[in-house]
């Protein structure tokens, strides 16, 4: 690229092309943003909700492996359609898992049962996500995978205690 | 009450599946053993004044995930002990959402004391989010002692959602490879140093400052 | 990380975006994250800042998706976003804390040679490339470091080939001097 007498700019552009480190919770807060944009097409009120919670048709691309089921869980914070009771804050919920034909979000807001809260596959092949509304706390979840496999969220903390041998993640939830 | 007398008290005090209220259709994941030994901790803790569904919840992640009976009633007799310390450090007023994640930060490895001196200095808001991040620090390898100094010197002049920011980006750091303990003193003097910029000083958190 | 190249292209995600699928769009923010988040973080030195803008890029080419003539090309058609962003943020005063420059080092821990060197190098570079003019440092960082070609980089900034050479040039000749002052101290 340089001369040779440039061998040190070339020591720089070398670091300068190292991977920095983005947040991965980025992808999340842009979708997010996106979610309260304007739908592209007329609709209800309720069309802006309308993508993350449509179930839609996919196909599986021939990828091997359920360790294929790569990590990317964001969290979403969107002041959105909640019950005006109490305070809550619906966060979305998002796996990348090609291989998966379901998921469902199981944790302390669903009395972990797994029949709960399915996840919606989005038309993005391997994109699973669920929108809940939780109150101010700390909730423990999981990802349950194919009613088999069970896997935490990589880009959460983890709950630290995973007393039945299966991690869990946690999310937790501000009151202002 | 400490926890082993309440773990005592569960062992001495257990009633019979009959004797309680009408049955919760939850109960129903459970076989019909596990039910009995759910239901008579349900009961204890529900008879010295502990909340119930922190509980239920507990058990019912055992049964969602195949564990055995042992591990179940194992692991929800655990969190009522530190629900009950929750308690007593936070006060009876504390929220429900407060004394879970009390009890997370105690099962992280937090002491007592240190949920009782986050309430002294944040006597009228919620200790939800503090606690919260101080057990997820300490999950990720903050020492205890250091991740309760940070908190304690960030909570009283900090929102929830910078705290949360704060632990975010501290588990960031983490993952590109700073050690534990200085990510969460670097991260933490600068919030303390940004927002006592023009005020008074409080204790300041622990740890090298930035020059 | 970002999700993996399942085969759709550029082109198809954008045009689903485009037909009403508003999710396709994560795709696209998962393949350009890191790549657009490193130069972002090199213009304006601090990843708080860098991710700040980021996402600004992202939701304002999402808005503007209908703009994109040639879906094919959004990976360069996004960059021109983000120029003008890393230009508006460098131009603002920042609110933020920032830091990245300095607390990357105290994060350092028990060092070995290599990150103690990687550490140095790190603060060194920064240092050189913030006292680069701000349209040198762009194309610098846009040729060399984000390898686009000129007629790319002249369509996205809007200036002529030669103009982008003669700034990429005294990039080159200021940093070599720049670089060499630094290892005579």
């Amino acid at each position: 690229m340089f001369e040779h007498e440039d061998e040190m700019l070339t020591r720089v552009v070398e670091h300068l092309k190292r991977p920095v480190g983005v947040d991965p919770a980025l992808d999340g807060r842009v979708m997010a943003q996106i979610a309260a944009e304007p739908v592209r097409r007329p609709g209800t009120t309720a069309a802006a909700w309308h993508w993350l919670v449509t179930p839609r048709r996919f196909s599986l691309p021939p990828l091997a492996g359920l360790t294929a089921a790569a990590a990317l869980a964001a969290f979403l914070v969107m002041r959105g359609p909640a019950a005006p009771a109490s305070q809550t804050t619906a966060f979305q919920f998002v796996l990348v898992a090609p291989q998966a034909s379901s998921v469902s979000l199981v944790g302390d807001f669903n009395d972990w049962d797994p029949s709960m809260s399915p996840m919606t596959a989005t038309r993005q092949a391997g994109l699973w996500s669920a929108v809940l509304p939780l109150e101010p706390g700390r909730y423990r979840y999981a990802f349950l995978v194919d009613g088999v496999h069970w896997q935490s969220d990589p880009t959460a903390p983890r709950a630290g205690d995973d007393e039945f041998g299966v991690p869990s993640s946690v999310v937790t939830v501000g009151g202002t | 009450m400490s926890a082993r007398t309440l773990g005592l008290a569960v062992l001495l005090l257990g009633t019979a599946a009959g004797a309680t209220a009408a049955q919760d259709p939850r109960l129903g994941r459970f076989d019909a053993q596990t039910r009995a030994a759910v239901m008579a901790l349900l009961d204890s803790a529900r008879a010295v004044g502990l909340p119930t569904e922190p509980l239920l919840d507990r058990a019912l992640e055992g049964a969602a995930k195949s564990a055995s009976r042992d591990q179940i009633v194992a692991a929800t007799r655990r969190l009522a002990g530190h629900l009950a310390r929750a308690r007593a450090a936070l006060g009876t007023k504390a929220s429900l959402a407060e004394l879970e994640a009390g009890a997370a930060a105690l099962r992280a490895g937090a002491d007592s004391a240190v949920l009782a001196a986050l309430r002294r200095s944040r006597p009228r808001q919620s200790l939800t989010v503090p606690l919260a991040v101080l057990a997820d620090l300490v999950t990720s390898g903050v020492p205890a002692d250091t991740a309760a100094a940070t908190v304690l010197a960030l909570a009283p002049i900090t929102s929830d959602d910078a705290l949360i920011e704060f632990r975010r980006d501290v588990d960031r750091d983490i993952a590109l490879g700073a050690p534990p303990a200085g990510a969460a003193m670097v991260r933490g003097g600068s919030i303390y140093d940004a927002l006592n910029a023009e005020g008074p000083r409080v204790n300041p958190p622990p740890g090298p400052r930035k020059p | 990380m970002g999700i993996d190249d399942v085969g759709m292209s550029d082109a198809d995600l954008v045009r689903q975006v485009l037909a009403g699928d508003a999710a396709a769009y994560a795709g696209l923010v998962g393949r350009y994250r890191d790549r657009l988040g490193r130069y972002a973080v090199h213009m304006l030195g601090n990843r708080e800042d860098a991710e700040e803008v980021l996402q600004d890029t992202f939701v304002r080419a999402y808005r503007s998706l209908a703009r994109c003539d040639e879906p094919a090309r959004f990976g360069a058609w996004i960059y021109g976003i983000l120029v003008n962003r890393c230009r508006t943020a460098g131009a603002r005063a920042s609110r933020r804390r920032r830091l990245f420059v300095h607390d990357e080092q105290a994060l350092e821990g028990p060092a070995t040679t290599g990150q103690a060197d990687r550490t140095e190098l790190d603060e060194l570079v920064r240092w050189a490339l913030r006292r680069l003019p701000v349209d040198h440092r762009e194309a610098f960082l846009l040729k060399y470091v984000e390898d686009l070609e000129y007629e790319e980089m002249a369509r996205l900034l809007g200036v002529g080939v030669s103009a982008l050479k003669m700034r990429v040039k005294r990039a080159r000749d200021q940093l070599r001097i720049i670089l060499q002052e630094a290892e005579r101290v």
